[in-house]
């Protein structure tokens, strides 16, 4: 027995539900022992009072003048809500059902009314700009990758120009550019390193011709770096995150707790705001890139690591404890062989995700080839801009599909039937060879990025103060009051953007699903064309695309939403569009054998199948859009981000910590509120 | 000489396992312990080697209190006691071998063990009881490679490295076949006989009581409500332990 209801000893008539309703939302299915309905509703009358009163104070959302009385019309919504509520509880009380799409759309109403105008939505200027874009598309179209010598001057050489010297048979006369040696590499005479010198290829001081490389390749070892510190740290670190491990320890239960909140607290901060903070340190460079990005990574890890140790099979463990193992062996025998494919599986996803972090962490933190965007952006060289991203898109393109191809593979986890004794690890080829590979990588990546081990032992006299000032942060009314604007408006661009995300994705999802693919040529392109958009378009992190955003439509939130919106679009196609194809067949062949047309077929067996994992992928992308939008405002796309760089600029970091605590706080809260909803769904 | 005394296991939510359960086993023999899902056999076993920590009461073996053992008094008291599972329990993408090796671990060193060192006398051993158990062949195969009745004797012979001198099996025939339920049982019979090790093993089917046990105790609702001879289980008793509607079935 639920234990609302226990507290009454009769059962309650509709009327008193009503009134029990109308006095405080959700009380009365509360009452009723609806403790989620009840406490949902109450929470979202609560928000919704809230957002109008603000939206009208802040922002003027909906003012209308009757007689003396200056209001917002918004607040009828927020009564029918309320109405709502109220014949909800009575509804329910007297073994009705309710219709909760009403209450959603009252709810609905104020929300996306409130976003549209505090994030200064000017859908017009699409239009009326368009020439701004024309000229960056034409740019994005022809990126500066290669040139060509005419007449002793040195000319950039798009796609039209090498046609054409491919027709002339001149193409030896088009090279590579500057600009490509910046992003990519080029070839040149330097001093013969050590490493040469040594295996005997050239005499000291010699000069040779070298591949020196460029800002992407600058970026893959960022990422890769990173990568290899947050799994070494995340390993260890995720065992005391697991309560079933934490479980069998003395004590184990608070630090359980602790390294969980520390984690989600961690993680809530986006990797360029930790860059924020971490330059402060060890100042501007690869160093603080790879910092921010570990740090980061290191949470995301741990939660995910620590999650599939407590879904490890508990026999084992069982059984080893048994035979009188202790603490560590039970780890060892148990715990551990069972944890490794997906360990390794996280990881690649991981190195993924670090991937495509490393592209903007320059930004902020002065590495990479986020380093080499934003100078680009500054100087309005878009041409230069469009060269990084296509190699950004190559990059991430083929990480993407490395990663998704080799978690497939360990998830499959074969038996392999072996029936002699295996040869231990150190007499392995394979063990060395990737051994070897492995410390190729990382020492090559350690030099290329120069990286300094003793900048982290030198912090910059300012971190004193940062960590002083953020543990004595500023609450004082007015920051508070300029803190909750910008965090509401960072929550209401990733609504937006979410919404036209999904708005958009839902046609094309269906043109990219396998399944319901035709037969013909034509529909096959269209599907491989669909699939392609939405993988190009992945690639390529928000904060880039409000770039370009910012050159159409001005700097501010709308460039920020539109920049959001192309992302949610491209993650929200691919997720929706998998749904499509993992729905179940049987339905639809029952619908269609009844006699049913092609549309009765979606909507009776289609529809329902796909209906509740849309709406649980859209709630998803708007918790992971809250994330991206902390940090849309470094690239002139509004919201937090802007304020929070403006406070470290100017070092009121008292300030900048108010601001990073909000963050974590609505981040954290939304992951929980959006995992909650979610389950609830499905 | 095993004796439980008063034994009594209230889980955290309010669930009474156990109600003052006592009785004794001695040396040699094979006690079958029968009843219903949920009558707390499970519970029982578990307490013996305290995988489940008792609520209340003593278990005293050869007059060593296991109840009041220490950390690693607990550890050493374990390494006497091989146990069997109803799900086998091993770790699946480990090797047969590393699977049995695991059942010295409450003998050798933690760092050895740790990088996955055993000596050879263990290896040795290893092998000679998955001979025992007739998977000789099947050393170096991964674990979920086997058959669930390959995988029981894997489980046995990873009871048998720890040299125990009881056995706990709890279930051990449940997710088997009646051809298999009979060859594991047949192992346990052996060691019984051959070994002398005390085995204390639940079981479902009243005719595998009869077959191989020398005494059994019946639990009802955490309480003991038989205790005997297999033979001395006449309808009367089998209605007490099963409930009225329970009917006698057969396995082959």
């Amino acid at each position: 027995m639920p234990p609302t209801t226990a507290l009454f000893s009769c059962p309650p008539t509709p009327l008193q539900v009503l009134l029990c309703a109308a006095l405080v939302p959700g009380s009365g299915q509360l009452r009723l022992g609806r403790v989620w309905r009840g406490v949902l509703i109450f929470v979202t009358a609560a928000l919704l009072l809230f957002i109008v009163n603000w939206g009208l104070v802040n922002f003027e959302i909906g003012q209308i003048t009757i007689g003396s009385l200056t209001t917002s019309w918004l607040w009828v919504p927020l009564i029918l809500f309320w109405v709502w509520n109220a014949w909800d509880a009575y509804a329910a009380a007297s073994d009705r059902s309710g219709n909760t799409l009403l209450g959603v759309v009252c709810a609905a109403v104020i929300l996306y009314i409130t976003a549209w105008n505090v994030t200064d939505i000017k859908l017009e200027r699409l239009v009326t700009r368009f020439s701004d874009f024309r000229k960056v598309a034409v740019d994005i179209v022809n990126p500066d990758l290669f040139s060509t010598t005419v007449q002793g001057e040195t000319r950039p050489c798009s796609w039209g120009c090498i046609l054409a010297a491919a027709r002339a048979g001149r193409l030896a006369d088009v090279t590579p550019s500057e600009n490509f040696g910046d992003i990519i590499g080029r070839i040149r005479e330097v001093k013969a390193s050590g490493l040469i010198v040594g295996l005997g290829l050239a005499q000291p001081g010699q000069p040779v011709r070298m591949l020196v490389p460029g800002k992407l390749f600058e970026t893959i070892a960022l990422g890769l770096l990173a990568t290899i510190f947050s799994i070494i740290v995340a390993v260890p670190l995720s065992f005391f995150a697991a309560h079933n491990i934490m479980m069998r320890v003395r004590g184990g239960a608070a630090i359980y707790y602790v390294m969980r909140t520390i984690l989600n607290a961690v993680r809530a901060v986006d990797t360029v705001i930790w860059a924020l903070l971490v330059i402060v340190w060890v100042g501007l460079g690869n160093m603080a890139g790879i910092i921010a990005l570990t740090i980061h990574s290191v949470a995301a890890l741990g939660k995910l690591y620590s999650e599939e140790i407590e879904h490890i099979d508990p026999g084992p463990v069982e059984a080893i404890t048994a035979t009188g193992a202790n603490l560590f062996q039970v780890l060892r025998y148990a715990v551990v062989p069972q944890i490794i494919p997906p360990f390794l599986a996280y990881s690649l996803l991981r190195w993924d995700i670090n991937m495509r972090a490393a592209t903007v962490v320059g930004f902020v933190a002065g590495g990479g080839i986020g380093f080499f965007v934003v100078e680009t952006i500054r100087l309005g060289a878009y041409p230069q801009y469009a060269a990084a991203l296509w190699g950004i898109a190559v990059v991430i393109i083929l990480v993407d599909a490395i990663s998704a191809r080799w978690r497939e593979r360990i998830l499959r986890d074969q038996t392999q039937a072996e029936i002699t004794a295996p040869r231990p690890w150190y007499a392995s080829l394979r063990v060395w060879s990737y051994l070897l590979l492995f410390l190729a990588l990382f020492v090559g990546s350690w030099t290329l990025l120069k990286l300094d081990a003793r900048a982290l032992l030198e912090p910059a006299p300012t971190f004193g103060r940062l960590v002083r000032d953020f543990v004595t942060i500023d609450l004082s009314p007015d920051v508070l009051e300029i803190v909750t604007k910008e965090i509401l408006v960072t929550i209401f661009q990733a609504l937006l953007a979410t919404t036209f995300g999904s708005l958009l994705a839902i046609p094309f999802s269906f043109l990219a699903a396998k399944n319901l693919t035709g037969r013909s040529l034509l529909s096959r392109w269209i599907y491989y064309a669909a699939r392609g958009l939405f993988n190009v378009l992945r690639s390529i992190e928000a904060l880039l695309y409000v770039a370009i955003f910012v050159f159409w439509v001005g700097i501010g939130p709308f460039a920020g939403v539109l920049g959001l919106a192309v992302t949610a679009f491209a993650l929200l196609g691919k997720l929706f569009s998998e749904a499509i194809e993992n729905i179940d067949p049987g339905p639809i062949e029952a619908v269609t054998a009844t006699g049913a047309n092609r549309l009765q077929v979606i909507r009776y067996g289609i529809l329902p199948q796909i209906i509740p994992p849309f709406i649980s992928y859209a709630i998803y992308q708007w918790d992971i859009s809250i994330r991206m939008a902390t940090i849309i405002g470094f690239a002139g796309g509004g919201g937090i981000g802007l304020r929070l760089n403006n406070y470290f600029g100017m070092l009121q970091y008292h300030k900048a910590g108010t601001v990073v605590l909000f963050i974590v706080v609505v981040v954290a809260l939304m992951d929980f509120a959006s995992a909650k909803l979610r389950e609830r769904l499905v | 000489m095993l004796k439980v005394q008063h034994l009594v296991k209230i889980y955290p939510n309010g669930t009474q396992a156990l109600r003052d359960v006592s009785f004794e086993v001695a040396d040699g023999e094979f006690l079958a312990i029968i009843g219903l899902s949920g009558s707390g056999k499970s519970t029982l076993l578990r307490c013996i080697n305290r995988l489940i920590e008792p609520t209340a009461g003593k278990i005293l073996w050869d007059d060593v209190d296991i109840t009041a053992a220490s950390g690693a008094e607990m550890r050493r008291i374990r390494r006497q006691i091989g146990m069997i599972f109803q799900q086998f329990n091993l770790v699946k993408r480990s090797s047969v071998m590393t699977n049995v090796l695991s059942g010295r671990l409450g003998y050798v060193g933690t760092v050895a063990s740790l990088v996955g060192h055993f000596s050879r006398e263990d290896r040795a051993r290893a092998l000679a009881n998955l001979a025992q158990v007739g998977l000789e062949d099947k050393a170096y195969v991964r674990a979920d490679a086997l058959s669930g009745g390959q995988q029981q004797r894997v489980g046995i012979a990873r009871a048998l490295m720890q040299n125990p001198r009881l056995i706990l099996a709890d279930e051990p025939v449940a997710s088997l076949d009646p051809v298999l339920a009979h060859s594991i049982l047949k192992y346990l019979e052996q060691l019984n006989r051959e070994r002398g090790i005390t085995v204390l093993c639940s079981l479902h089917f009243l005719d595998l009581v009869h077959r191989y046990a020398t005494r059994a105790i019946a639990l009802k609702d955490g309480q003991v409500v038989f205790s005997g001879l297999p033979h001395e289980i006449d309808d009367a008793q089998f209605k007490a332990i099963y409930g009225q509607e329970a009917e006698r079935v057969s396995i082959v």
